[in-house]
This record gives structure tokens, C-alpha cells and sequence, in this order.
């Protein structure tokens, strides 16, 4: 575990996540300025993302050839990342008009995670669909696909049915690989609008793909709802286990949707006790 | 003669101010441009805590997250939502809409400073919201006390947080990261 965080936390200082894009395929298809600017965009890989060299770099790759998308957006990301949405919307609008099907689903995923702009996401990831007839691709932490990000943004605008609908489309689908969240999602969806039956098999699928603190505590609440009290302290205990073990919902920038804290598992344990 | 010379010497001179002028202008634009790192906050003598001090000293001031263990509050998010739930007064205003975003140094006695307030609206467009929506969460976010300290091989960082409140007429509905 210390060594998975040690890892992590070199990650965290020193890469940039974003996939810089082929060089060499501009200058296949002839446009040697953007082939320019990228081989120059290549030098940030030595930098932080935060550091002002970083950014020189960046800028001096633009001043080659200011459409060059994919420079707009490495440099947006210290500024998504210490949570300044205005310069941040600015510079990853302009990599979305410069290569709306390659940015518009990250900006809306962005939308969300960092700046909970439920609708914004949604507008954004709906409109790579329409342009695109290859999949939608996941989200930038790899946690979820983005017609599942779009659910969970739908869920908070109060259309959970909806919300329901396409996790459901989603997961039937025979070639989709299931998210580390999804039937968690799911399971809270159900809970919330009281079919405890389907929770119950959601949260139980979400235990055997990736047992956390939250699937616990979510089927302790739908045992609670079927006034089984046995059940509902023993998930409620399996939940305080798994959450002080660390097996929770996890991002290093933000809390996830759905996520609980210590507080919520004891409060309810009181209540299941007394 | 005379005169041509020393209006010759006068041109030189004045050129040599502009090209100076112009010159020392264009580095200061360039420092000014960016910092060490992206979001860097200087200290300012004229709104910062005087008895604020960093333990690293500015340039080893890091990240909330470069630690990879997350957003870090003693009781967590439950208990700092909790703060300002408590203590933050709704305005009920309709023209009240945004996100406000309230970033500060953490140092490694968990004590903090260098306050500095972003607002937005909806739109990511700048916006002014009302003193008293604003003073109330800077007031709050001023007395938290329950941050953590940021390790890396046994030293304590000091490290930049935020916090951003998203306002719906006037009223706090969530609070991030």
C-alpha cells in the first residue's frame, strides 16, 4: 500500500497525464507547423505541470501555431488543478475549438469532477456523441466511462430516472468493461428511489468487482428500509472496516459522488443501535 | 555645431531612457507572467497576516494533493460542511449565482494564511458577488482548524489549499474539492 502511494504521489508531482499526441502524424498529413509545435510541446515532459518553464514551453509551441490544441490543453491543467476555473475555462475552450472530438469529452468530465457544472458536462459529453461514431472513452482518472459520468450528472440535475436508464443501457452493453463504481452508483440510485429489491442486487454486484466501504454502507440502508436489523449493523460494521482499512472511494483531487466519511457510518451505527 | 551636438547627445540619451524603459518593462512583464509555479500566492504586506509564516519558505510551498492522500480535514468533508452549514447565513438573493473559490497556504503547524478569493458566474465568466456572501465565507474559512499535515519523508510541507463554494441564489449548495 505505501509503496502504490509513494508511486502515486511521484505521479501527482511530475507527469502530465494527457497522452501527447503522434508528431509525426502532422507531418504525415502535411502540416509541418503543428508538427513544429508539437515536436517544441514535447520538451514539457522534463517539467511540472505547475512550473513556469512548463508553461514557456507551452507558449513558445503556440506562438508556432496558435491552433494547436493539444498545447491549450496541457496548459489548462495546473490551472483546473488549483481550482482557477476562470483562466482554466479559457485555455481548454480554445483546445475544444480547435479539436472539439478529441477535447470535448475531458472539458466535460472536468466539468464535473473539479467544478460540479452538472449541466455543462452534460451538454459537453452529449455533443462528442453527436460528432463521433466510435465510443465515448472514460474519464481522465480512468474511473468511469463517460455515459456513466454523464448518469451521475443527471442524477444531480434530479433526473434520476434518466440517470437510471443509461447506467442500466450502459452495463448491458456486452463489450463494456464495468467501472470500479458503477453498480455502486447503481445500487445508490435504486436505494434512492426505493426499489430496495434491485438496489440489493446492485450493491451486491458492486461487492464482488470491488468491495468498499460505500457498498456496505448503502445495502446496510436498504436492509434498514427492510426493517432486517441483523443485516443492517453487520453491513454497517463492514463498512467502518473497510473504511479505516482504506477501501473507500478514493480521488486525489476530489470526493466522488456517492462517497461517505467515518462520521456517516457512526452516526448510523448509533442509530442502529440504539 | 555646437547646438547639433547636444541635440544629437539629447536624441542618444532619450532613446537610451526608451530602449532602458522598454526593456526593464519587458522583463517585468515576463516575471509578472508567471510565478515559480501556477497559482503561486506572494505574500502581500498590505492584507496578509504580518504573523503568518511559512516553514519551507516559498519555494517548496506544494500541492493539497502531491501527497496522493487527497482532501485532508480532521473529521473530513462531513465536519467542514458541517462548519459552514452552521455558520454561513443564506441571502436568499436571485442574482446571487456562481462558484467562489477561496485559496490559502496550509503551513506545517496547520496554521493558515495568504487568503486570496476567485469568483465566477455560471458561465466561468468573472462576477461580483455581494461583501457579505464573500466576508462570511472568508470569515469562516479563516477559523477552520482542523487541516492536516502534509508529510513527504518526514518533513512537514506547507501546501496550497482551496476551497470552492457553489452559490445558487444566495445560498451555499456544495462545497469542493
Amino acid at each position: 500500500m505505501m509503496r502504490f502511494i509513494f508511486f502515486f504521489a511521484i505521479l501527482l508531482f511530475t507527469s502530465k497525464v494527457i497522452a501527447q499526441p503522434s508528431c509525426y502524424a502532422f507531418m504525415h498529413y502535411g502540416d509541418t507547423l503543428k508538427y513544429k509545435a508539437c515536436i517544441k510541446a514535447e520538451e514539457i515532459d522534463a517539467y511540472y505541470q505547475f512550473s513556469k518553464k512548463f508553461q514557456e514551453i507551452l507558449d513558445a509551441s503556440l506562438s508556432i501555431d496558435s491552433t494547436f490544441a493539444h498545447a491549450y490543453r496541457e496548459k489548462s491543467v495546473a490551472y483546473l488543478k488549483s481550482g482557477d476555473f476562470l483562466i482554466w475555462k479559457k485555455l481548454i475552450d480554445k483546445a475544444v475549438r480547435f479539436n472539439p472530438k478529441d477535447n470535448l469529452g475531458y472539458r466535460g468530465w472536468c466539468r464535473y469532477q473539479f467544478f460540479r457544472d452538472y449541466k455543462g458536462a452534460i451538454e459537453d459529453i452529449e455533443e462528442l456523441d453527436s460528432l463521433i461514431s466510435y465510443d465515448l472513452g472514460y474519464s481522465a482518472n480512468g474511473d468511469y466511462h463517460l455515459n456513466i459520468a454523464k448518469a451521475l450528472c443527471y442524477k444531480a440535475i434530479g433526473e434520476k430516472g434518466e440517470a437510471i436508464k443509461i447506467i442500466e443501457k450502459t452495463l448491458g452493453n456486452k463489450d463494456y468493461s464495468v467501472g470500479i463504481y458503477d453498480y455502486l452508483h447503481l445500487g445508490v440510485l435504486y436505494l434512492e428511489t426505493r426499489n430496495y429489491e434491485k438496489a440489493k442486487q446492485a450493491l451486491e454486484q458492486q461487492m464482488i468487482q470491488n468491495d468498499i466501504a460505500e457498498n456496505q454502507f448503502y445495502l446496510a440502508l436498504v436492509f434498514k428500509h427492510q426493517r432486517k436489523e441483523i443485516p443492517y449493523i453487520e453491513h454497517l460494521n463492514n463498512a467502518k472496516e473497510l473504511y479505516v482499512k482504506g477501501q473507500k472511494m478514493f480521488d486525489p483531487y476530489t470526493n466522488p459522488m456517492d462517497k461517505i466519511y467515518l462520521d456517516d457510518i457512526e452516526t448510523e451505527l448509533i442509530k442502529a443501535i440504539n | 555645431m555646437g547646438n547639433r551636438k547636444n541635440m544629437k547627445r539629447r536624441i542618444g540619451i532619450i532613446l537610451a531612457v526608451l530602449f532602458i524603459g522598454c526593456h526593464t518593462k519587458k522583463v517585468e512583464s515576463v516575471e509578472q507572467k508567471y510565478l515559480r509555479w501556477v497559482g503561486d500566492i506572494e505574500q502581500d504586506i498590505a492584507i496578509d497576516r504580518k504573523d503568518f509564516k511559512l516553514c519551507n519558505g516559498d519555494e517548496k510551498v506544494i500541492q493539497y494533493f502531491n501527497t496522493a492522500q487527497g482532501f485532508r480535514y480532521k473529521g473530513e468533508k462531513t465536519k467542514l460542511f458541517k462548519t459552514f452549514q452552521k455558520n454561513f447565513i443564506a441571502t436568499h438573493e436571485e442574482s446571487q449565482n456562481g462558484l467562489i473559490r477561496i485559496r490559502f497556504i496550509v503551513n506545517c503547524k496547520g496554521e493558515t494564511g495568504r487568503f486570496r478569493i476567485l469568483e465566477s458566474d455560471f458561465n466561468y465568466a468573472k462576477f461580483h458577488f455581494k461583501d457579505n456572501i464573500k466576508n462570511q465565507l472568508l470569515e469562516i474559512t479563516k477559523k477552520l482548524d482542523g487541516w492536516e499535515l502534509l508529510k513527504i519523508k518526514n518533513q512537514v510541507n506547507d501546501y496550497y489549499q482551496y476551497l470552492i463554494f457553489k452559490i445558487e441564489k444566495g445560498q451555499l449548495i456544495e462545497i469542493l474539492p
